[in-house]
């Protein structure tokens, strides 16, 4: 099995114009687990939790303290948002570390690979996270705010408003580089330790791997959550 | 942008991405998020309810249970009061009693001494009117004549002072 570094997904096939890549194809399979499992989760849904029910009661009280700690009276809107971005990447991430991964292929190329390691995918997300990121503050500020977030007549203030118009662009750019790096670094890793010797000693990495697919979804989710309150607050009078 | 086609992006994947993850939004908002949230806010607001209700409960049972307290206590002051006024009504009889049987028997006495007394001089006539005559007839017979009745008395009286 020769090991071979490659950026760029893998097309699988074409679906109208549309380029089916083997990520692509991944993340639908983590949509459908989720949305199955949801509705599994809440088909009957019982004051007294039981089993999944209890699980994601977990999962989404924690997230909904912490976006209420941070968002306050906004938490409401900013929660779905942030929490589907959580469980879209967690479940993209662990669902990666399956046995099948880069090992199954199709037309000699390989089926399933994990949703991160494809810049597509973690751009998608970068650009939907700035886009809902300034949506709010549009709409919580109005045009006039918003705008004075970056142009004022003072020159000093201007340029600063220059710099945090490219640290916008910066924010996209790092969110999901730092997701792609992170989780296609991991896939080398892995399969690179696989290579050498692919019982036991990988071991080891897939556990550094679960957590890694774990904080990069927490990070994703609290850096958004975090730009979003920032930006739909009112801008300081004084800097 | 170079940059970016080594990395392979394309915009039909962005978009695609982007509509999925909207999907996905949209999906787990309507199915896992609103459920949840709902579920918990619920729980939440009977749990509060239900710790309501038993701090109410713990308070009446206290109240409850001053009240029986106080009740217990009139009730064991009444039931002594009761005990004390029997005792004093029990005595108050008792010195009536003996105040009556004191004057019965007092009147008993009184009647027994009047009646003796009364018998004593009912005797005390008979035998004087008796003695009288036994007088009367003895002088008769001494003296040989019949007194007159004035001499008689005289004499009667006389005999009856020197006898007693």
């Amino acid at each position: 099995m020769e090991n071979h570094i490659v950026l760029e997904p893998e097309v699988l096939g074409y679906l109208g114009i549309l380029p089916v890549t083997n990520t692509l194809l991944v993340s639908w399979m983590v949509m459908v687990i989720l949305i199955l499992v949801s509705i599994i989760t809440t088909w009957k849904i019982k004051v007294i939790p039981s089993g999944l029910q209890n699980f994601f009661e977990y999962i989404i009280e924690v997230g909904y303290t912490t976006v209420e700690e941070l968002a306050h009276k906004r938490a409401k809107v900013f929660f779905p948002i942030v929490m589907t971005f959580f469980l879209y990447i967690l479940f993209g991430n662990l669902l990666g570390l399956f046995p099948g991964f880069a090992t199954i292929t199709y037309k000699s190329e390989p089926l399933l690979r994990s949703i991160n390691s494809d810049l597509n995918m973690t751009l998608g997300l970068a650009l939907t996270s700035a886009v809902a990121t300034h949506g709010f503050a549009l709409y919580y500020l109005g045009l006039v705010e918003y705008l004075k977030k970056w142009f004022t007549l003072n020159p000093i203030f201007l340029f600063v408003g220059i710099l945090e118009l490219v640290g916008e662009v910066t924010k996209i750019v790092s969110l999901s580089f730092r997701l792609f790096g992170n989780i296609f670094a991991g896939e080398v890793v892995l399969a690179t330790v696989a290579s050498i010797f692919a019982f036991i000693i990988p071991l080891p990495f897939y556990f550094l791997e679960i957590i890694v697919g774990f904080v990069q979804a927490a990070v994703f989710m609290m850096l958004t959550l975090v730009f979003m309150v920032l930006l739909s607050e009112k801008h300081a009078e004084q800097h | 942008m170079d940059i970016l086609s080594q990395f392979g992006v394309q915009p039909v994947l962005l978009a695609a991405q982007v509509v999925n993850f909207l999907i996905l939004l949209f999906i787990l908002k309507r199915f896992l998020y609103k459920p949840v949230l709902k579920v918990l806010d619920e729980r939440r607001k009977r749990v509060e309810e239900s710790l309501k209700n038993a701090e109410e409960i713990e308070k009446k049972l206290l109240e409850t249970e001053e009240a029986k307290n106080k009740i217990l206590e009139k009730a064991s002051l009444d039931v002594q009061k009761m005990l004390d006024e029997t005792k004093k009504e029990i005595e108050v009889m008792k010195e009536e009693g003996k105040v009556q049987s004191e004057q019965m028997a007092a009147q008993i006495i009184k009647k027994g001494q009047e009646e003796a007394r009364a018998a004593v001089e009912k005797m005390e006539q008979e035998l004087m009117s008796k003695l009288g005559d036994i007088v009367a007839l003895g002088m008769e017979k001494v003296t040989g004549k019949v007194l007159k009745t004035s001499d008689q008395k005289e004499i009667i009286e006389k005999t009856v002072r020197g006898m007693s």
